[in-house]
């Protein structure tokens, strides 16, 4: 117990420590979801759940609305066709026409691979830059981390978090409100601010 | 996992078309306008045997792809061991057992063989005169008489018989004659100038009208190896047994489990399947190049078998999500079929509609760039030839049958509201029929549709679904036996 107080940095007498989340621990993926259900019709906004794996019927319990991922894609896709088809036509057609293997200047079947490989390579880009986006990433620490219980999280935990910048949260409503639906633990994350 | 759990009601009962209610009678309607279609195809033949045999292949590819693609849905399904498909794999089932039907809806098409291949009749003849070889200048082969067809093809077919024309368009051609060939050409042969031909000038030399033909039959005859009727013939017993028997034994295993219930039923589907999927690559694509490419022998391209495959799988996907949904829509099943095996089926349908557009457009750009003359004749004929009579067609299948069934089912919100994925199944069912059209029937002319077309659609389409919807009547409309069921009732997207 002591190794353990001693291997963790003491907080600095001067640093003030502020609630960042409420941490709450679920030992089944029923339970999880079921708490999910609560918080959703509760109201809550800045919340999230944290499984070893995908859990079906998540999305529902949790209210989650369609990824804007899609929406990001498809511009990006579009871009990137348009790209392809412009920058062909203008370069081939307009600056600097040219005869390619008897074909007439901007022959544009000739460069339906190249519209082809942009629309791919620029969907590719808004899917990936988009994920990370919308996830808020990259960023160097979450308070969540600061919690030992949440490495579980990974394994055989399942947890759900609400964040203290939620509109409704309140230290001891909230922390009420999960222990409604049995979790395991539930504790109180700090960080430093 | 989830709180989704089958209700007691849709675990024990067992789906079926009862006697009497929704869907029973579908097969009777079936066969009705299939016999209907078949008198007004036996009428077609009488009337014109060139046609009927054209339309009647045709008419025999609209629904042989699907069944094919089908029988293609079930193998893969065993072969992956799929969970969430088994619900919906009997809907695909009932469509690959109508496969059989096409042994003997094939045989207009065995009988007419001659009519429809061009190298038949060159053998025939070739055969005959073997001692003479082709030298002879004088001799009249087939390949002589097909190019005169195919100028003829040139001239308005709206006048019968192609032999009489209406003054006007005579007129017209007079005049374009006139500043372009010699009038030692003027006829028949005149008209190639209008269709931009590159060999426009054969036509009208003698001579080098003899060297081109004596070029096309040693081509044929170093073709002769593969065509030739007796092996012709053999192949289509073969393909057709091939069919016959994996059909059979598919929906054997499956239906044996309904009552059995034992697990070794899935077990031969599986272990049958991989070679199923060899039979059923190498039945499909050599069918595929017996029975169409060989429409015109000299063409080629390797891609061929690929393509109606493609057309096969996403034509199969269409029907079995439009005949699941009529299943659901009239209440004979539950939720055994529900919006996530809708879902996937749209997922599949729209990755195969993907991947008959970047085969179908590979074919085409491999061939327009390359520009070898042999191998453009096909693209040609779609699209200059017959003063650009089939280019319509052409563009139609860009549009009809992938930037706007890919526009309407690119959406996850499209494939899961059932409501509206019938809409893009419809677009690509309709627009696999067009592309078999724009495939079969330029070989004979400009685009004109004719009754006997319709008749022949008709009359295969209804000996085929009366095959297919009598076997819905007589076996439940999910596999119940299946060991893997449960997941696919509980099956949804993560």
């Amino acid at each position: 117990m002591s190794a353990q107080t001693a291997a963790k940095p003491l907080p600095l007498a001067s640093a003030k420590r502020r609630p960042a989340l409420l941490l709450a621990e679920f030992d089944t993926p029923g339970g999880i979801v079921h708490a999910c259900e609560k918080i959703r019709d509760a109201g809550y906004t800045q919340w999230d759940a944290h499984t070893p794996f995908p859990i079906h019927g998540m999305d529902k319990a949790m209210g989650l609305r369609d990824s804007k991922l899609g929406w990001i894609v498809l511009f990006m896709a579009i871009g990137g066709l348009s790209t392809g088809v412009s920058l062909f036509m203008y370069m081939n057609g307009i600056d600097y026409p040219l005869v390619i293997g008897g074909k007439p200047p901007a022959a544009w079947p000739a460069s339906v691979p190249v519209f082809f490989e942009l629309t791919i390579l620029f969907s590719a880009f808004g899917a990936v830059f988009g994920m990370l986006g919308l996830n808020k990433l990259p960023r160097h620490h979450h308070p969540i981390f600061e919690s030992d219980r949440f490495r579980a999280a990974t394994d055989d935990k399942y947890f759900l978090s609400i964040d203290a910048s939620d509109p409704k949260f309140d230290a001891k409503k909230t922390r009420a409100l999960l222990e409604s639906a049995h979790p395991g633990a539930v504790e109180l994350v700090e960080e430093e601010g | 996992m989830s709180a989704k759990q089958p209700t007691g009601d849709s675990a024990n009962r067992v789906p079926r078309i009862k006697e009497g209610g929704p869907l029973s009678s579908a097969w009777k309607i079936f066969a009705g306008i299939g016999a209907l279609g078949l008198l007004g195809a036996g009428a077609g033949y009488a009337t014109d045997s060139k046609r009927f045999a054209f339309a009647y292949l045709f008419a025999f590819f609209c629904f042989l792809t699907p069944a094919l693609g089908a029988l293609f849905f079930v193998f893969t399904q065993h072969m992956t061991k799929a969970g969430w498909s088994v619900t919906v794999r009997r809907t695909a089932e009932f469509f690959m057992a109508g496969l059989p039907i096409f042994t003997i809806l094939a045989l207009p098409i065995l009988v007419l063989a001659p009519t429809l291949y061009p190298w038949i009749r060159h053998s025939a003849e070739h055969g005959a005169h073997h001692g003479a070889e082709h030298a002879a200048p004088a001799e009249h082969t087939s390949l002589e008489a097909l190019a005169i067809e195919k100028s003829a093809l040139a001239q308005d077919h709206a006048a019968p018989a192609g032999e009489h024309e209406t003054p006007p368009n005579a007129a017209k051609r007079a005049t374009t004659e006139d500043s372009h060939s010699p009038p030692a050409t003027a006829g028949a042969h005149g008209s190639a100038v209008e269709r931009g031909e590159p060999a426009a000038g054969s036509e009208g030399d003698p001579a080098l009208e003899e060297a081109e033909e004596a070029e096309h039959a040693a081509i044929l005859k170093h073709k002769s190896g593969y065509l030739n009727t007796t092996f012709f013939y053999i192949r289509a017993v073969f393909y057709f047994a091939v069919w016959t028997w994996l059909s059979l034994s598919f929906f054997r295993f499956s239906t044996e489990q309904d009552t059995s219930k034992k697990h070794d039923s899935t077990t031969k589907a599986q272990n049958l399947s991989p070679l199923a999927a060899v039979l059923f690559a190498i039945t499909l694509t050599f069918a595929a190049v017996d029975w169409i490419m060989a429409l015109d022998p000299l063409w080629y391209s390797t891609m061929w078998g690929v393509q109606i495959f493609a057309g096969s799988v996403v034509s199969m996907y269409a029907l079995v999500i439009l005949t699941a949904l009529s299943l659901k829509n009239n209440k004979l099943v539950g939720d055994e079929i529900n919006v996530e095996h809708f879902h996937d089926l749209g997922k599949l349908q729209f990755g195969f509609l993907i991947f008959w557009a970047y085969i179908t457009f590979s074919q085409f750009f491999l061939i327009w760039y390359s520009n070898i003359p042999e191998e453009t004749t096909f693209y040609n004929r779609r699209w200059h030839e017959m003063s650009g009579a089939w280019q319509g067609v052409s563009w139609a299948l860009f549009f009809g049958h992938f930037i706007l069934p890919f526009a309407v089912l690119l959406s996850r919100n499209v494939k899961r509201r059932i409501h509206v994925l019938p809409i893009g199944c419809i677009i690509i069912l309709v627009m696999h029929f067009v592309e078999l059209y724009w495939i079969v029937m330029p070989t004979i002319g400009p685009l004109s549709i004719s009754w006997i077309d319709v008749a022949c659609f008709l009359g295969v389409g209804g000996a085929y679904l009366a095959l297919v919807f009598r076997s819905m009547t007589r076996h439940p409309l999910i596999p119940v036996g299946d060991p893997r069921l449960p997941r696919a009732l509980q099956f949804e997207q993560a």
